[in-house]
């Protein structure tokens, strides 16, 4: 491959999951579209329920989609079975929110971080692959004298850094980060991502951030998408979105992140009203529509809208933005 | 330069150097608190004896001569020195038969526990992960069992083997099994929706290892504890079931038919049944001790 | 009158454990102004919930023991109540609020007559007046009076903590405890929760403790900051002060830990380190293993409150030196 040449490593293309609940379809992810280019961040945005870790785990097919179609590194694995996305699970793999439900709390952790060493084989002797483990607490910060502890004797940082070494340890192209930092204080927020972003420097991955926290996206992500009950509203690069975002959802969300800042050049608030409805048997139309305030004639009126290019690289789903 | 904290506090060690780092896992964590919990280990120590006692009972007693041969002269003799519990209405040994009789009522208690926690670990793991059909289909045959009395079961089982401990052990454990069954599905059920499970579905283990590796022991908890209950509870119900005369047959010395035999004598020679009833209740007393201890012991909110 | 509608002076509150003694609280010092808002900023195992639930009596004892300190509400000992007294004080001169809008209300009772039931329990009033007091309460919040009717279950996150927080202000308390109250909802839900509740405080002329971790939400809502650490208060001033003049490494750091105020790609500056372990803290000043700029002094003695000018104090041995200066502020 040239040098300068972008490789795409995933293509999403209408992704969909609905799920089917007593009181209808649950729209969960409704027809989401994207491209990641290798060693790139693509940062998902959004509010609890609006799908975006339904997203990250269809993409690895944690969770089957609906419909639609995805291409991971020139492979189309839509249709991979269960035993084939096991092979692939060395090149795709997930960094989880809680760090404390996402360690088995019986294993130590040497068990925990050479888990899928083991099971993918990539190593063979105990020897080459304690070597291994003890390499990988390295890479992520994790003192060695650790080696022998338990997940309930360590801290959220530490246990985050064993996720985050479990996820390394199959030298994996892509990365689904799902609120990797969103349990951590401030001060342990800040050491695991710099983290993060130093190994992407490093080994060159390719992530999918998730998070509610748009500061946080905003620091780490290349592209940004935000979504919005199932879809997507709006997608451009960080620097694009934050000093020109388009859809109103997204000018509310951004307004509405408290800014540590006191006195005059503090930023003034838009509040939006209302709640997030449910993702039950939704109509076609603009799903913002109750909550927006540009909400016009041709809204009411209208289909949901499509997401359009409006600027180059700029994406968005809205009837007013022109 | 842009390494972070972590890494300061981190000298490179060899392999060695780092055995001196030994973590607490969470069985010995466990361990450690249960031994803090006075009831639990009198409990442990009076079954570890009774259990000690019962093995060796068989070397120290000839079964013919000690335990079942009648002796007319002796009979229904009240506590002495030379016979501490008295002797039965044949002239037996009270002490002698209750040590010997030890190994039915444990064997009966484990065994049909162990058979019991064998199948409903199988169902209810099965059940509990998969949920759906095979729910539906273990959990209301689990709901036609609990609304047939253990004992009726235990009577048409029996009836139909004939009286022995065999048919006794296997009635005992379809009881068992069902309330296994019930609990290992209720666990699994919660620990199927956390997330390392589906961590290590995104590591690509397959399901079976998956089960095996990471829902089952994190399920033992409310099975092990559940253990030690039933096992007294299954005393307590072979007892009974002997004592109806449906358990284990005389001149077997199990403790319910002991006291069945003596409920005759109760006004005159009370030792005949005192000693017997002494011997279900402490035991089942020291178990139920220690199932409370590790319920204690196991229970994350005393962690800390 | 004093001025002040709380005063917490010298209090320690320890939790003494199988495994040894939490030292939760070590030594607090802080006023809150009447009819003002002061922010209690700090990391988990801060003991900013253990504050909260002392100012009440209410910390579990056992493992909790408040050791020695004065709580004085309005005037009044807290800490020298009896049973009686701290009935009549909870509810009437304090409420609180706590994180998690989910388990706060009861799921059988419709959250009508919860608001009511606490009315009527503080107030003497009739079951009917109460409800009819409660309807008023579920408006103010910005909640429909029909919907008083309704099961906790039936309202989103939200609107659950509106209705908390209509409980909680449904006796007119003069001092208002929020433990991290918008910390479960989302971005945009929290701006509109916080918005009303600045907006109740101000008409409803109450002073408020809001316990936060996030700085975001103090220069919102505060007029006051507090920035807690290990069980001690090591920087408090008026906002402007704390954010405009920091002084504390520790608030500092917290600072340039927050990736919104970074351009992008631009390396966060975490603290070192970890939170100190309660029961075995590190001699001298508590932050002084994580602190960039400490000294052999810092180690030797607990630093002492620094008047910094107005009502700005700041716990730090360094600046017995006058030319002391944070990074922070030395570049402008």
């Amino acid at each position: 491959m040239a040098e300068n040449e972008k490789k795409i490593l995933l293509e999403v293309d209408h992704l969909t999951k609905y799920f089917t609940t007593p009181k209808g379809q649950l729209h969960a992810v409704d027809g989401v579209s994207f491209q990641l280019e290798e060693g790139k961040t693509l940062g998902i945005v959004g509010e609890s329920g609006c799908g975006k870790s339904t997203t990250g785990r269809s993409v690895l097919k944690l969770i089957e989609p609906t419909a639609g179609k995805l291409i991971f590194d020139g492979e189309d694995i839509t249709k991979y079975s269960k035993s084939k996305m096991r092979k692939l699970r060395t090149e795709m793999t997930m960094i989880f929110q809680d760090p404390f439900s996402s360690l088995d709390p019986r294993q130590s952790v040497m068990q925990l971080i050479s888990e899928p060493i083991r099971e993918h084989k990539l190593l063979r002797g105990n020897d080459a692959i304690e070597q291994r483990t003890l390499e990988l607490m390295d890479t992520v910060g994790l003192a060695r004298r650790f080696v022998n502890a338990y997940p309930h004797e360590l801290d959220g940082g530490r246990r985050q850094r064993i996720g985050i070494a479990r996820a390394l340890a199959v030298n994996p192209k892509l990365v689904v980060c799902d609120e990797p930092v969103s349990a951590l204080d401030v001060s342990i927020q800040a050491q695991i991502l710099n983290l993060l972003k130093q190994l992407q420097k490093d080994i060159g991955l390719t992530y999918i951030f998730i998070t509610h926290d748009l500061s946080v996206v905003k620091y780490f992500s290349d592209d940004i998408a935000v979504m919005y009950l199932g879809q997507m509203v709006e997608k451009a690069s960080a620097d694009e979105l934050f000093a020109n975002p388009m859809h109103p959802y997204t000018q509310a969300l951004l307004s509405a992140i408290p800014i540590p800042v006191v006195g005059k050049d503090k930023p003034q608030r838009r509040l939006i009203r209302g709640e997030i409805t449910s993702p039950v048997n939704l109509p076609d139309q603009c799903r913002f529509m109750k909550r927006c305030d540009a909400c016009q004639e041709c809204c009411k009126e209208g289909k949901n809208p499509e997401l359009r290019e409006v600027a180059p690289g700029h994406f968005v789903a809205c009837h007013c933005v022109k | 330069m842009t390494k972070t904290t972590a890494n300061a506090e981190q000298a490179v060690m060899t392999k060695e150097s780092l055995k001196q780092f030994k973590g607490r896992s969470m069985a010995q964590e466990t361990w450690r608190r249960l031994l803090k919990n006075k009831g639990a280990v009198i409990g442990m120590c009076f079954m570890i004896l009774l259990i000690i006692v019962a093995i060796l009972s068989q070397f120290i007693y000839n079964y013919e001569a000690d335990i079942i041969t009648m002796s007319a002269g002796s009979s229904a003799q009240a506590p002495t020195l030379q016979h501490i519990f008295g002797t039965d209405k044949y002239g037996r040994d009270i002490f002698a038969r209750i040590i010997y009789g030890a190994r039915y009522s444990l064997l009966i208690g484990a065994g049909s526990v162990f058979i019991g926690l064998a199948v409903g670990i199988l169902l209810g793991s099965l059940a509990g992960f998969y949920g759906g059909f095979i729910d539906n289909l273990v959990m209301r045959a689990n709901d036609i069992l609990y609304a047939i009395p253990n004992i009726m079961i235990a009577v048409v089982v029996v009836s139909i083997l004939g009286t022995s401990p065999a048919s006794l052990l296997l009635s005992l454990s379809i009881s068992a099994a069902s309330a296994f069954a019930r609990i290992t599905r209720a666990a699994v059920m919660t620990i199927r929706g956390q997330e390392y499970v589906e961590s290590a579905y995104a590591m690509g283990l397959p399901t079976w290892k998956v089960i095996l590796r990471h829902i089952i022991p994190n399920c033992l908890s409310p099975i092990i504890v559940q253990v030690t209950l039933a096992i007294g509870n299954n005393i307590i119900a072979a007892s009974s079931l002997s004592f109806l005369g449906v358990g284990i047959a005389p001149p077997m010395p199990e403790w319910g038919a002991m006291l069945s035999d003596g409920r005759q004598f109760i006004r005159s020679y009370p030792w005949m049944c005192i000693f017997p009833g002494l011997a279900i209740m402490v035991t089942v007393l020291a178990l139920n001790l220690m199932g409370d201890g590790l319920r204690d012991a196991l229970d994350p909110k005393m962690k800390k | 009158m004093s001025d002040n509608i709380l005063e917490i002076k010298d209090l320690v509150v320890h939790f003494e454990t199988d495994d040894g003694i939490v030292k939760a609280i070590n030594g607090l010092n802080f006023n809150i102004r009447r009819e003002k808002t002061l922010g209690l900023v700090g990391e988990t195992g801060a003991g900013k919930t253990t504050t909260a639930l002392s100012v009440l009596n209410l910390v579990p004892d056992p493992p909790g023991k408040i050791k020695s300190g004065t709580i004085m509400l309005d005037g009044k000992d807290v800490l020298h109540m009896t049973d009686k007294e701290l009935e009549e004080m909870r509810g009437n001169d304090v409420a609180m609020i706590f994180q998690d809008p989910m388990t706060a209300l009861n799921p059988v009772m419709t959250v009508g007559d919860q608001i009511a039931e606490s009315i009527e329990l503080h107030q003497h009033v009739s079951g009917k007046e109460a409800f009819e007091k409660a309807k008023e309460m579920l408006k103010m919040v910005g909640i429909s009076e029909s919907r008083a009717y309704d099961y906790p279950h039936q309202f989103s996150g939200g609107m659950r903590q509106r209705v908390v927080i209509a409980i909680a202000l449904a006796c007119e308390p003069k001092l208002l405890l929020a433990d991290e109250p918008t910390t479960a909802l989302d971005v945009t839900i929290q701006a509109q929760v916080l918005d009303m509740m600045k907006d109740l405080i101000v008409r409803r002329q109450m002073s408020m403790l809001l316990i936060t971790h996030d700085l975001g939400v103090v220069a919102d809502v505060c007029d006051d900051v507090a920035v807690m650490y290990a069980g001690r208060i090591v920087e408090i001033g008026t906002a402007d002060e704390v954010f405009n003049a920091t002084r504390h490494p520790y608030t500092e750091g917290l600072f340039d830990s927050l990736p919104n105020l970074k351009a992008r790609g631009e390396e966060l500056v975490p603290i070192k380190g970890l939170m100190p372990d309660p029961m075995n803290l590190p001699e001298g000043c508590t932050f002084y293993p994580r602190c960039p700029y400490a000294t052999d002094a810092c180690k030797a003695k607990e630093p002492q409150l620094y008047h910094m000018g107005g009502t700005h104090y700041v716990a730090c041995t360094a600046y017995q030196d006058p030319n002391f200066r944070l990074r922070r502020n030395s570049n402008g």
